[in-house]
């Protein structure tokens, strides 16, 4: 009998049916295609195998398997990160989670709740909704997107201004380690001794391990609400407003600005009329005299700085016509251009004027439209960069576009990512934020956390083969380390 | 230790009870130091103000302290994005002068000066010292934005940035706050500011009940009242609330407090004294300190046994987190209140006292211990930060 060739990923497939069952592992070809690629959608792998555990010790099961054969493996939620985090590589796996997607428990009078990681981020309010509470992490895509993904790349969303990150409402987490061992980080009481390690792995864009549960911190849903949406006669005009509502001791619950592009994207989803250059969205909660001395103070900022128009939501039905405009509109800009890249640059609020025009440069200059989102209360940044696939070459122009607007953005003082992470898109613009000590040290962490480089390798920090020679920073590949290969 | 010495000059060396006592200058020499000290196998110990060194074991070896006191100033600060920069080594009571004395802007840094007047903003992140402002604006890891760091073996790096919302890269200052300085000198600390409410009210419930204070607490914590500071006292039954908010959300909040439980309201002055006090008790007599955290759920239990060792409990009513002052060092008080926690699944730390430190000893579960030897070897593999 001829033996087939066979791969090291094919191997830990066969291998892993006796763990998860023969229906939960994906090796054919049409349906490996499913997981080629994230919401980072022009970068595209085909994955060895695909499993899907239904347990925490399923995965540890199948992350052993993956240690012993030395096969890399990612792990992946709902696919709808937007640095190519959960890119497979073709020799790996891809750990699959979205069977892992229940509520294990509710617990009120602590205010939290219990999840595994496939629950969806909008599901964790729904279930805390009914005793009076939120979870308030809360990224555009929270339809579809899922803890295990939010605890990865850390997400925020509109309303982080006022509430933090992820980072901020995790208690505890059930990680898988890169050689299988299951650990419990952080604590359900305050002031776990010991390091930080649940800091570390969150935002850690699955590189040091899979969280597989998560206690999440709950919050009492608002006494009130209150939003408006400002015209202004430029994004500058909006910028202001935006500085002179944090100066009188403001903080709103989220401060978004959209153009006129971006405008006349989400008209094409959403029933807005709004026609003016900048659309300052500002929300404000907590308790309602509070809200409406606040709100008053910041809707007479909004005039005094220039704005043509205020209209404030009158009803939660028109307060959610305002939001779906403005969470919609990464998708709506699909139906201006046949393509577009969306970016994630983080600039200090104040120089929001300065890098605009950095950005209109060098669309204008490249001949290429960009829309703009803005997370304007904390200076996070979604230039929307259209292009047409069709036409040649237009896509790498618009890649390039894209670095140069998140490099600006470092050249500010800012970052070259707010919340959606690195991943693979941006893995080579960290040396521009980064020395090369930075990222050794950085480096020296991820190998505590996974020795072999098995954990979603070629993801956040750059490797030669990826970037060409960064400088002082050199980043062995297992299969030198094992002795295998040198690099030519 | 000549050799590093050398390295500093001679006006950077001087000499405390017989230990050497090095100071550099800069980042850079931090940096020097370290390196030279991995390679010639010397223990150093880092110190800021000083006035939390109890809060660790007294250490088994030590050759020489590292002092961050010249690494002190402000590097940066930009009230319109409300943030702050500052080297390590300044003290915590500086800086908030510093942002405070600034009356354009009525800005504040949310950090609570645990351990005095001396402790410095690199001590207060190294312990993750917090106080009663926690109970809105949290811990330092939820105010650090970004710090600059070396090494035990000299490698002088950064991690996060100066903007505040930042996913870039590992966010290594959570793994240096609170680990004591074993992994890292910390050198420089990128920060958040708040604005500084327009009115602060602080009122208090005087109850030895502490069913009731439970039920306050429960009552509060889904009414719509955002609360900078709800601080409890015990045996003592004072429960402080600080409401900071606009006049009128002030008012109402008060109001609303009111319905709940028969409040007096403190003057100003009256109300930023009990929270002093509250944070500086702990530093005070000679007793046995522990820092704790137990499930809000649990905050009854946690005053019962407090009582019964007769110990104080000065804390966050509704997190739930303190400290618990005991009237002595008798290891048998200690190990009471030690079980008691840990049978509510509490955490304990030692503040204060070798026995403290001995019967509150934690043991990480053998995968997180495997993965912070890891770490460890990893940043300071010569094993110079004791």
């Amino acid at each position: 009998m001829a033996v087939a060739e066979t791969t090291s990923a094919l191997l830990v497939a066969a291998q892993a049916r006796d763990i998860v069952g023969p229906d939960w592992v994906v090796t054919d070809g049409a349906q490996l295609r499913v997981y080629e690629c994230d919401g980072l959608m022009n970068h595209r792998t085909v994955p060895g195998a695909v499993i899907l555990p239904g347990t925490t010790e399923q995965v540890a099961a199948v992350v052993r398997l993956c240690h012993e054969h030395r096969v890399p493996f990612v792990a992946r939620g709902a696919g709808s990160g937007l640095s190519g985090g959960a890119l497979p590589t073709e020799d790996g796996i891809v750990i699959g989670l979205s069977r892992l997607r229940e509520v294990l428990d509710v617990d009120a009078a602590n205010q939290r709740v219990r999840v595994q990681p496939g629950v969806t981020n909008l599901r964790v309010s729904e279930v805390a909704a009914p005793f009076g509470l939120y979870y308030a992490p809360d990224p555009s895509s929270q339809q579809v997107c899922t803890i295990g993904g939010n605890l990865a790349e850390n997400s925020g969303g509109a309303h982080c201004l006022k509430y933090g990150f992820t980072v901020n409402h995790v208690l505890t987490a059930s990680v898988v380690l890169s050689d299988g061992t299951i650990v419990e980080l952080g604590s359900e009481a305050p002031d776990a001794p010991g390091l930080d390690l649940l800091g570390v792995v969150i935002g850690s864009e699955g590189t040091v391990g899979i969280v597989t549960e998560a206690l999440l911190n709950l919050l009492p849903k608002p006494e009130h609400v209150e939003t408006l949406v400002a015209m202004f006669p430029s994004t500058e005009t909006a910028g202001d407003a935006v500085s002179a509502i944090i100066a009188e001791g403001v903080v709103p619950a989220a401060v978004e600005m959209m153009d006129r592009l971006a405008i006349d994207a989400a008209k094409t989803q959403t029933p807005i009329t709004w026609d003016t250059e900048a659309a300052l969205i500002v929300e404000l909660d907590g308790p309602a005299r509070e809200v409406r001395q606040q709100f008053e103070a910041v809707t007479a900022i909004c005039k005094r700085c220039g704005a043509d128009a205020v209209q404030v939501a009158a009803s939660p039905d028109e307060r959610q016509t305002i939001w779906r405009a403005r969470k919609s509109a990464f998708a709506a800009v699909g139906q201006l251009s046949p393509a577009y890249l969306v970016q994630d640059g983080v600039i200090p609020r104040t120089r929001l004027p300065e890098v605009l025009n950095g950005i209109r440069a060098l669309a204008d200059e490249a001949g290429l439209r960009v829309a703009n989102v803005f997370h304007a209360g904390d200076g996070n940044l979604h230039p929307l960069v259209l292009y047409d696939n069709a036409v040649e070459g237009e896509q790498a122009k618009a890649e390039a576009i894209a670095m140069r607007i998140v490099e600006l953005c470092v050249d500010f003082g800012g970052s070259i990512t707010g919340e959606h992470g690195v991943g693979i898109e941006k893995v080579c613009s960290m040396p521009k934020m980064f020395t090369g000590d930075d990222l050794t040290a950085f480096d020296r962490v991820r190998s505590a956390f996974d020795p072999v480089g098995l954990c979603n390798p070629g993801k956040l920090l750059p490797t030669p083969r990826l970037c060409g020679e960064v400088p002082g920073f050199y980043h062995a590949h297992p299969v030198e380390t094992a002795g295998l290969g040198e690099r030519m | 230790m000549a050799e590093l010495a050398g390295i500093l000059g001679a006006d950077r060396l001087s000499d405390e009870h017989g230990t050497p006592v090095l100071t550099p200058r800069d980042a850079a020499e931090v940096s020097t130091l370290l390196e030279a000290a991995s390679k010639t196998g010397l223990a150093l110990v880092i110190r800021g103000g000083g006035t939390k060194t109890s809060w660790r074991p007294t250490p088994t070896r030590c050759d020489a302290i590292l002092s961050t006191a010249a690494l002190a100033g402000i590097v940066d600060r930009q009230p319109g994005d409300m943030t702050l920069v500052a080297q390590a080594g300044t003290p915590l009571a500086a800086l908030q002068a510093a942002v405070t004395g600034d009356t354009t802007h009525r800005q504040r840094l949310m950090l609570d000066g645990v351990g005095g007047e001396a402790a410095t903003l690199g001590g207060i992140l190294a312990t993750r010292a917090a106080g009663p402002r926690r109970q809105r604006y949290g811990t330092p890891r939820d105010i650090v934005i970004g710090a600059r760091y070396v090494t035990g073996d000299g490698l002088a790096a950064k991690t996060g940035g100066t903007v505040v919302k930042n996913v870039a890269g590992y966010d290594l200052a959570k793994l240096l706050i609170g680990s004591q300085g074993s992994l890292a000198v910390i050198t420089e600390v990128s920060l958040k500011l708040h604005p500084v409410p327009d009115v602060a009210r602080t009122v208090v419930l005087q109850t030895t009940d502490a069913a009731a204070v439970a039920a306050f607490v429960a009552a509060v914590r889904t009414a719509a009242i955002t609360a900078t500071v709800f601080d409890v006292r015990w045996p003592e039954g004072i429960v402080a609330i600080r409401i900071e908010s606009t006049p009128d959300g002030a008012a109402a909040q008060v109001e609303l407090l009111e319905e709940f439980a028969q409040l007096e309201e403190l003057s100003p002055e009256a109300g930023d004294a009990l929270l002093e006090d509250h944070l500086n008790f702990p530093f005070t007599g000679a007793g046995a300190v522990l820092g704790v955290g137990v499930r809000p759920e649990h905050l009854p239990t946690l005053l019962a046994a407090v009582a019964a060792v007769d110990g104080q409990f000065f804390g966050r009513a509704m997190l739930v987190a303190g400290d618990i002052v005991l009237p002595d060092l008798d290891p048998e008080r200690i190990g009471r209140i030690v079980q008691a926690l840990r049978d509510l699944g509490g955490n304990v730390q030692a503040r204060r006292g070798d026995e403290t430190h001995r019967l509150a000893a934690h043991t990480a579960a053998p995968g997180v211990a495997m993965v912070e030897a890891a770490i460890k070897q990893q940043l300071d593999p010569a094993g110079v930060l004791v």
